[in-house]
């Protein structure tokens, strides 16, 4: 008796919690929830949100969150369905697709695309329907030290031959020749260019390839490299760790994004000077030229948004003209073609960044990883063929297989998510 | 034996090799915090440096610190109550009455992934409007807390002897009242380390504070994560930031670890 009497009183105190919930007026009007990452056009965007609000008189509520901890708040917040975002920051080619295909990202049917390059546009569009505004770029360079180049008397390599060489050269006197992601699956980005130059690639029409003769080519010339002519214990690093090797001034060529040159060349942060930095592009391989150039963040609207209106509101102003010339001015490379044009921003950038955007943009691919629902599991495997093939400088005799076994399973990952073979 | 000069020499310098490596990463981010960008990142690696207080200035001035400290306060004392309040009897009554299952069911909702709590949470609390509540934080971190508690009180309580309560229950004590007069205060060393474990346990959360929490709420673990961001660590700040986080629970294990280990031996098998 004295349980059932026990279960009675917890389950009618819990009709008063939720009716209590229940009850709870809906969200006043003309407020919405935005969140961002902590990225620097995050940074530009946040003291410039009151001058949104006085305006438009929308209450804007922002969040700034680390890109990992704001993927997983938005899935939880999404899966659950009961999320009060209305805007937020998202990755097309890391979460785009997943988030499509859940119905996570709001329509922006009436968002005007005219401005943007239709390739990036297309990355975020799902049965003619647009649904991430692109926002910001980056492509593949490669960071040098023209004071050590001048010192061993080698020209900037132009083609993998002359990289070779160059970082077998530039390797002594406790500085390491060459340096990239070694990771495993952070640097699935990294090696993708190097892939793509030997005429390789992750997928073709949804179907994993990374085992193509070409690919293996790409995965041993990138393992040679940073096996013989890497820095120490290469094989864990990420750009976290190559950038300081870099900037204390132990590496003499460094590739990975663009988005690192300020960083770079800013002398609170680095023991080298600016004049010794140089930048140039991604040297061409045998097969190819086609650094990747991607669109590594863009913006969208929650397709649960109780205010739609204000929220596009927003986007537009987030994702304006006038701010992508901000962006660019802040050493922000933005999606905006405009913003390239832009006379300010031409004279005020490195000439270096802009020489190397032009190449890219002209010659390189969309993207720098499989683009499929599952990539975070797809780039743990192929990350373990990059890390065999450093592992072995590039000369592993079960590099082959191993890549086939990996792309089997990749194979099966698209399978299991209804993208395998075709669009 | 002890005496010996091998001894003497040997055991100081044993200890030294022990601490010396699991010590060194905490000296490394105590200096680190005192560092620029560019002393962090040089190599070989600066021992002797001139410090600089930038770290602890864009912590404490640029960012927001003391309200995520605060909230961090609030939380942790509020689940660690709450949690004593009810862990205490309960773990008494385990103790006392052998509900080993029901032991077992608290463990178990300890050992279960704590992510697996994190999405009927949310739905709840975002249902019921809680969320950037100091409630949802508190309720959440009282499953990190409570099963600490009781599973320390539990097996201390056993130790107490029964005889204790008996007699003060010949002397017309109510089995409650033999509890609060007699037990409590008997245990306050064990009430101490149980106090000291789960405040840590909920000082250290991340995963449910990055969930349930938001601007207003956020706490200190998350606040680290303000200096990193895309394709930028500011080592510096979040090396100031640990220090800063550390700090607290360093102090407040050192004084009640000494506490503790008085209350242990003073032993409560002597009364």
């Amino acid at each position: 008796m004295k349980r059932i009497l026990a279960v009675l009183l917890i389950v009618s105190l819990s009709f008063v919690v939720f009716a209590q919930g229940a009850s709870e007026a809906p969200a006043k009007q003309q407020e919405i929830r935005v969140l961002l990452a902590n990225h620097p056009y995050g940074e530009l965007l946040k003291p410039l949100i009151p001058e949104f609000e006085a305006q438009s008189g929308i209450k804007v509520n922002y969040e700034s969150l680390q890109e990992s901890q704001l993927t997983q708040k938005l899935t939880t917040e999404f899966a659950t369905g009961s999320s009060t975002v209305d805007v937020f920051m998202t990755r097309p080619l890391q979460e785009g697709l997943l988030f499509i295909k859940n119905g996570w990202y709001g329509s922006l049917a009436k968002y005007d695309f005219g401005d943007y390059p239709a390739a990036s546009v297309d990355l975020g569009r799902k049965d003619g329907v647009p649904y991430i505004v692109p926002l910001v770029i980056e492509w593949q360079v490669m960071y040098y030290r023209k004071d050590l180049f001048k010192k061993a008397g080698v020209k900037v390599p132009t083609n993998f031959v002359e990289l070779e060489a160059a970082a077998k050269a530039l390797t002594k006197d406790g500085v390491a020749g060459f340096g990239s992601r070694g990771k495993g699956a952070a640097a699935v980005t990294q090696i993708s260019s190097f892939i793509y130059n030997f005429g390789g690639n992750y997928l073709e029409n949804n179907v994993a390839v990374f085992d193509s003769p070409e690919a293996l080519e790409g995965f041993r010339y990138y393992g040679r490299l940073l096996g013989n002519y890497g820095p120490q214990g290469i094989a864990s690093m990420s750009w976290e760790n190559l950038m300081p090797v870099f900037q204390a001034g132990k590496l003499a060529m460094w590739t990975d994004a663009s988005v690192f040159l300020g960083q770079v060349v800013d002398p609170t942060k680095t023991n080298i000077p600016a004049e010794d930095i140089g930048v140039a592009q991604l040297p061409a391989g045998p097969n190819g030229d086609s650094p990747f150039i991607v669109t590594s963040w863009g913006m969208a609207m929650s397709s649960k948004s109780k205010n739609p209106d204000a929220a596009l509101q927003f986007l537009n102003w987030a994702t304006s003209k006038e701010l992508a010339v901000k962006g660019m001015l802040a050493n922000i490379p933005m999606s905006r073609d405009s913003a390239w044009a832009n006379d300010t921003v031409r004279k005020n950038m490195n000439a270096e960044l802009i020489a190397t955007q032009a190449h890219a943009a002209k010659n390189g691919y969309p993207l720098d990883r499989p683009f499929m629902s599952a990539v975070g599991q797809a780039r743990d495997l192929i990350g373990e063929v990059i890390v065999e093939a450093i592992d072995t400088k590039g000369t592993s005799t079960r590099l082959p297989a191993l890549a086939t076994e990996k792309a089997k399973a990749v194979n099966e990952l698209l399978k299991a998510d209804g993208e395998y073979g075709g669009k | 034996m002890k005496n010996s000069l091998k001894f003497r020499v040997g055991f100081p310098l044993l200890i030294v090799a022990i601490v010396i490596p699991m010590i060194f990463p905490f000296i490394w981010m105590f200096m680190s915090a005192f560092k620029t960008q560019v002393d962090i990142i040089s190599w070989p690696p600066k021992f002797l440096f001139s410090p600089t207080l930038v770290n602890f200035n864009k912590v404490f001035n640029e960012q927001n610190f003391l309200l995520y400290l605060k909230n961090s306060i609030i939380v942790g004392v509020a689940a660690v109550f709450v949690s004593l309040l009810l862990g205490l009897p309960a773990a008494y009554s385990i103790a006392r009455f052998k509900q080993k299952r029901l032991s077992m069911m608290i463990l178990v909702a300890r050992l279960m992934p704590g992510i697996s709590f994190l999405m009927p949470w949310y739905i709840v609390f975002s249902r019921l409007g809680l969320m950037d509540s100091y409630t949802a934080l508190i309720l959440s971190h009282i499953l990190i807390a409570l099963p600490v508690v009781v599973w320390i009180m539990s097996s201390y309580f056993e130790s107490v002897p029964m005889e204790m309560e008996e007699s003060a229950m010949v002397d017309g004590a109510t089995q409650q009242r033999a509890f609060v007069s007699i037990i409590l205060p008997l245990s306050v060393p064990g009430i101490v380390t149980a106090t000291t474990l789960s405040f840590i346990f909920s000082w250290n959360n991340f995963m449910f504070s990055q969930v349930l929490s938001m601007e207003k709420t956020r706490t200190l673990p998350i606040a680290v994560y303000n200096f990193m961001s895309y394709a930028e660590v500011d080592w510096g700040g979040v090396m100031a930031a640990t220090v800063a986080i550390m700090t607290p629970a360093i102090i407040l294990t050192m004084v009640f670890q000494k506490y503790v280990v008085k209350g242990l031996t003073m032993g409560a098998v002597k009364g």
